[in-house]
This record gives structure tokens, sequence and C-alpha cells, in this order.
């Protein structure tokens, strides 16, 4: 059953506006980064076309490969979270803002499959949205001309993407249980915002590692100094909040009452 | 006892102080058609997301198709199709795609699909999107998905929603056909007794939380009261007349000055006698009977009166 309920969440995601704007977010992060990388590397250039302005500097950014990298993994890894979560919130509160919820809990189908299914297609959509982001940001570097290209870099870098990408997933059952708590897309949303604004927080504090939001920012090196690999503290806390959450939401939607 | 296909015992629902669903019994029997009736705000609505699973009783229980309703219970659902309130659907999806789904998730075969587009007259619609439906259409598109599966039990809250009086009239011989062909058992919440009159073998009527009324249709019209209307060129001294020869204690109706007498229809020739003797221009004298809804009115205000505080 869960293959049937995995086929029409994809059909409903196919047809669903979140799928053009995540791609569009997702595909400004190298054209972005890639203009950042071109100004670092045409200042006067930049500055006559008035996108830098005459005394403005970026202090120790360096136009090559690895910088380049590094701002997509932070891109990413900021960007990345609210784009997954802005996925889950719509995947999940949609069928609140559609009063669509009603339809689908009096069905021959256990309630957790639609759980499980939703979480999936976020992460199948999530997957290619990086993949893709993966391409292009080696075609924008490529266009730039960027010195330093080594694929010893670049390969492990694409991974990394990923990894990033897998990080922000495990945190989506949390905005899929508040985006049911709440009944719609604006309590999940504002939950992501206000947990990436305090990971910040607590990353910058060194307690980063052993919370779920701030282990994304850290690993891509957003909050504070970037954390090269991920501890098994890191795993264990990124684990048990996936676990927790996800089995919240299946319960809370087993067992909550829905008025909608 | 097979043949019964929704039971509920003692089915209550309590929000905080309010107290939606008080202690509700109701039994539907196979092939019936049972109209629930009330007011907006009555508990029609929370007692269907009972029958449901979509809302937990606080008390009592309800069986469905001989299958207790609690947490986790799903085998059920596939004979049961069901409208709950508004009609929804997915708004970028066209009216195939959202069948399609509902299709799948029931485990029908896609053939499924057109005909029921074909049996709810929404061939012409089938390729628009569900957002793009005007509220008849719509609603027209959540009757084909309760009906996608050929349930067994059709449960429908205020089916005849945003449909305009030909949707009416079709959806209602839709509905005395299924009842009556393929015997599905069908309950039907409204607010309008003229649509659920015409339709149910069943009635019950639910006020403030509480069944205050279940019989089948035929008892309801026995119900009902019967007067004989009187027109008469002096409606005050006609009814000083009547409360003094024959008992009957009547005062003009203030809009029309008719006098409406609780009296048998036999009882119609002695009562013209009276007031012709007397001198009095009879205009009018017929039975009438007390439409449904002057009696779901007047039931309700009953039971608002007798409520203990």
């Amino acid at each position: 059953m869960f293959k049937t309920v995995l086929i029409t969440e994809m059909s409903k995601l196919r047809r669903s506006p979140i799928t053009w704007i995540s791609w569009l977010g997702v595909s400004l992060m190298p054209l972005v980064s890639g203009l950042f990388m071109w100004v670092v590397k045409e200042p006067d250039r930049a500055t006559q076309l008035g996108l830098l302005g005459q005394k403005a500097q970026f202090a120790g950014a360096v136009a090559d490969w690895p910088g380049y990298i590094a701002m997509l993994l932070q891109a990413l890894g900021i960007g990345g979270t609210i784009l997954i979560a802005v996925i889950t919130a719509y995947l999940f509160g949609r069928e609140y803002a559609d009063g669509t919820i009603k339809n689908l809990l009096a069905l021959p189908v256990a309630r957790h499959h639609f759980v499980t299914a939703k979480l999936v297609t976020a992460l199948f959509w999530f997957g290619l949205l990086i993949g893709w982001l993966a391409v292009e940001g080696f075609v924008v570097g490529w266009l730039l001309a960027l010195p330093g290209f080594d694929l010893r870099v670049i390969l492990p870098a694409a991974g990394e993407l990923f990894l990033i990408g897998l990080v922000a997933w495990l945190l989506t059952p949390a905005v899929a249980w508040v985006a049911l708590w709440g009944r719609g897309y604006l309590a999940p949303l504002g939950f992501t915002i206000f947990m990436l604004m305090l990971g910040m927080v607590v990353g910058a504090t060194g307690w980063g590692k052993w919370f779920p939001w701030s282990i994304a920012p850290l690993f891509a090196g957003v909050a504070g100094p970037r954390v090269e690999t991920l501890t098994p503290g890191s795993l264990i806390v990124l684990g048990a909040t996936f676990i927790v959450c996800a089995v919240g939401t299946m319960l809370h939607l087993r067992y909550a009452d829905n008025m909608q | 006892m097979g043949d019964i296909v929704i039971a509920a015992r003692n089915l209550s629902k309590r929000y905080g102080p309010v107290q939606a669903v008080d202690k509700i019994d109701l039994t539907v029997r196979r092939g019936e058609i049972y109209g629930f009736l009330g007011r907006n705000g009555a508990g029609k609505t929370t007692t269907i997301r009972m029958f449901l699973g979509l809302i937990r009783p606080t008390e009592g229980e309800v069986v469905l198709l001989g299958e207790t309703i609690r947490p986790g219970v799903r085998k059920v659902f596939s004979r049961v199709g069901y409208l709950v309130e508004t009609a929804t659907a997915y708004p970028n999806l066209t009216v195939r795609e959202n069948l399609a789904i509902q299709c799948r998730l029931m485990g029908q075969p896609q053939t499924a699909v057109d005909a029921i587009i074909a049996q709810l007259g929404l061939a012409e619609y089938a390729n628009r999107r569900a957002g793009h439906l005007s509220l008849g259409n719509k609603q027209r598109l959540a009757l084909a998905r309760a009906m996608i599966a050929q349930p067994e039990l059709l449960i429908l809250d205020e089916p005849a929603n945003g449909l305009d009086p030909g949707g009416i009239v079709e959806v209602r011989a839709l509905l005395r056909g299924l009842a009556d062909e393929q015997g599905v058992t069908i309950f039907l919440s409204s607010h309008i007794l003229g649509e659920i009159g015409q339709l149910a073998d069943r009635i019950g009527i639910i006020h403030n939380g509480r069944i205050i009324e279940d019989m089948p249709v035929a008892q309801l019209h026995a119900r009902t009261r019967r007067t004989l209307l009187v027109g008469v060129a002096e409606p005050e001294r006609a009814a000083d007349l009547l409360a003094a020869r024959l008992g009957f204690a009547v005062v003009p109706h203030a809009a029309d000055g008719l006098l409406r007498i609780p009296a048998r229809p036999e009882q119609a020739p002695e009562i013209a006698r009276l007031l012709v003797d007397a001198g009095l221009n009879l205009t009018r004298l017929c039975p009438e009977e007390e439409s449904l809804e002057a009696y779901f009115m007047r039931i309700t205000e009953e039971a608002s009166c007798s409520k203990p505080s």
C-alpha cells in the first residue's frame, strides 16, 4: 500500500507550484554564488557596472574553485534547510490549506503511510534539486573560468552537497509535525526560521554539534568554523530527532481529532 | 445483526465546556436512506466525523458494517464512501487526476474513473483543474470521489450544497437509484427538511447534540399537525362561535386572517354548517397539513424550551 500512496504523493507533487518555486530557489544559489565570485574576480568591471561600491571589498574572499564550492555549501547549509522545510511544509500543510486532509483519513490505507510517503517524496525531490544544484554549480564555475579546478576537490564537494541535503532532510519530520499541529504552512515555516536562528546562536556557543538545527549550518561552515565531518554525537542527535518527530507525526495523524 | 450498517451507542463528544454530541443512539439498516436533520451547529457534522474516525468520541462507540471504529481501523473504509461538509479536491489537479488518486487509494482499477465521470455528468470537465470548477461541479466531484469504489455505505454531509435545482433533482434520483437498485445504505445530513423528506426512508433529528426524533418518514407525516383552514368574512365572530359551540380555541392568523382549527377533516361539514347557519360567509374550507419545515421548527423549539438548565 505504501507504493500506491507514494505514487499518489508523487503525482500531487508533479502538479504543484512548489516544484518550480523550489527549483527556482535552488537555481539561484549557483547564480548568486557565481556573481559573487565574478565580483571578487573582476572588481574593476563590477565597479564600472555598479555592482560594487568604490570602497567596498570582500575581505579574505578568493575567486577560485575551493572558494566557490565553500560558498555553495554555505548557501545550501542555510538555504537548503529552509527549502526542504518549505517543501515539507507544503506537502503536509497543503492538505489542511486545501481542506483535503479529511479525504485521506477514512480510507483503507494506514495513516502512517501518508507520513512516510510525503517524507520520501520530499527526499526524492530535494535529491533531484541538489543534483541540479551540483550540475548548475559546475557549469557556472566552468563559465567563470575559476582557477584551481581539481576533480579531487570537486567530486567530494558534490558528495558534501548531498550530505548537507540529507542532514537537512532528517529535520523534516519536525516540520511535518508542526504542520499537522498548526494545520497549514505558516506554523512550520515560522518554526524552521526560528530553529535556524536558534541554531546559529547555539552554533556560536560551541554546542552546535549537539543541536539538530546547528549541525547542517556547522557542516556547511555558516555557523562558525566549518566542521569537516559529522561526529557520532551529531549523527545520534539527528537520528533521534528524525525518529522521535516521525513517530510523533504518525501518532498525531492517527490519534488527533481532525476538525477540518 | 448483519443488516445493521451503522450502530452508534451512547455516542458523545465534548470540547471543553461544549457538549457537541450528547449520548446519541442511532441505528441504520442495510439499504435504508437515513436523513439526519438538524440546524447549523446541532451536531450533525461532529457525529459524521465520529462515524468516520476523523474525531474520537469522548464516550460511546460507533460500529460501521460490523467493525468498531477506533484509531487504526481501515479495512472497513474500502466499503464506505463519504463527503464531509465542504467539497474539497486538489486544486492544481484535474477532475480526472483527483479521481485517479482516490481510485488508487481505494484499491480500484483505473477504469472506475471513467465510469464515475460519466455517472456524475463530469465528462465535460474531466480535464479541468478542480480549482477552476464551479461550486456545483466541485460538489459533483466530491460525490464522485465518494462513490468511485461502489461503496456499500455512503455517508454524505450536506450533499446538495452548491448544486442548482436541476443538480439537486439529479443527485436525489442517483441516490434513490443506488439505494433501490444496488442496496447501498445512505446516511445523509442536511438542514433542509424538504430535501430529506423527499429522499429518506427514515429520519433522525438532532438538536443541541441530542437526537430528539428518530422515525420512518411515513410516521413523520402522521406526526405533523393537521388543521382545517377556514376563511370567513368575520373571523373574530367565527372564532368566538367555534369556541363557544365546539370548544376550539382559535384566533385569526395575523397575516392572512384565516382560522386554523385543530379539527379532523371529517369535522369539516359540521364546522361549515355552524358558520353558515350563523350567517357567516365562508370563503374557504380545506384541510391543511403542517409543512415538514414547520414541524421541524416546532419540535426543535419545543426541545429548546424543555431542555433542562
